[in-house]
């Protein structure tokens, strides 16, 4: 499915010795591949930045008790991303997040099951150094 | 050898299933960390297991917490410690899956397929009895019919 960024087109932010360079290219990116490539390190350095960007906000398995569905509803132009996609999303939410015009999302599991997507939702973590600091970036999967 | 389940009333009363593999390691597999891990975590996710609570990242060479290893890998040694219960297969990618269909015993349940391409017997569970399947195209044709 073909539908262009509507929050941000890039987010960059630094976390120590790592540097997160995301471009986007879809409104719902599927973050995906081999376990231990740096995808839930990731999307804890996003995390951190949820303190200061109102523009994001974070879901992993500390959600797992929250009405997930009712937290995305009322949420409105962010980009949302979801760590631990696989057992915190059901279909109905997969089915609510794949019509959502008003929310982005990166969504980092491996079941694309309801979320309509195709191979240009798909992308992988690839990471390489950058001097005395590691960059992470996505790319596509496929 | 691994038994599989594909629909949660299959699994036996008495036999806890454990959906959240980050919580259940951080809580509980992480004091039975020993030798048998260090093989796994390395294939894994290439990272150096320094003592019970410590591993050196492959990133970097940090030292972090357990912690932070992958959930891939915490599913597969909260197999390997507990085989007693069984663990939610979803959160693991390939390399993980690799290692995990190769274990002699314990349990896992995921309601669609998740099959590494070299894979060893695995014992499946559904409505239909046991069934022991060593072929990749037969256990994803199991695991796609409705019972």
């Amino acid at each position: 499915m073909k539908s262009k960024p509507i929050v941000m087109e890039h987010f960059s932010t630094i976390h120590t010795s790592y540097i997160i360079n995301f471009t986007f290219t879809n409104n719902i990116t599927l973050l995906t591949g081999s376990s231990a490539t740096g995808k839930s390190m990731s999307f804890s350095f996003i995390r951190e930045c949820m303190a200061v960007n109102p523009d994001i906000l974070c879901l992993n398995y500390l959600d797992y008790q929250k009405d997930i569905k009712t937290v995305i509803c009322q949420t409105k132009g962010k980009l949302i991303v979801i760590d631990n996609a696989d057992i915190l999303l059901d279909d109905e939410i997969r089915k609510y997040i794949s019509l959502d015009d008003k929310n982005q999302y990166l969504i980092i599991g491996r079941n694309p099951k309801n979320l309509f997507i195709t191979k240009e939702n798909l992308f992988e973590l690839v990471s390489s150094k950058a001097g005395e600091q590691i960059e992470f970036r996505i790319e596509p999967y496929l | 050898m691994l038994t599989i389940y594909k629909n949660k009333k299959d699994i036996p009363d008495g036999m806890e299933y454990i959906e959240l593999n980050d919580v259940f390691f951080n809580k509980n597999t992480v004091l039975k960390i020993d030798e048998k891990a260090k093989p796994m975590i390395e294939q894994i996710d290439e990272a150096r297991l320094i003592n019970k609570f410590k591993i050196e990242s492959k990133f970097n060479g940090v030292v972090l917490d357990i912690d932070c290893l992958s959930t891939g890998c915490k599913t597969v040694l909260n197999v390997l410690y507990f085989p007693d219960k069984v663990f939610c297969l979803k959160e693991c990618g390939d390399n993980a899956l690799e290692i995990l269909y190769s274990l002699k015993q314990g349990a896992v349940y995921s309601d669609y397929a998740l099959i590494p391409f070299n894979m060893e017997s695995v014992q499946v569970n559904s409505d239909l009895g046991k069934m022991e399947i060593d072929d990749y195209e037969k256990l994803k044709e199991w695991w796609s019919n409705e019972e």
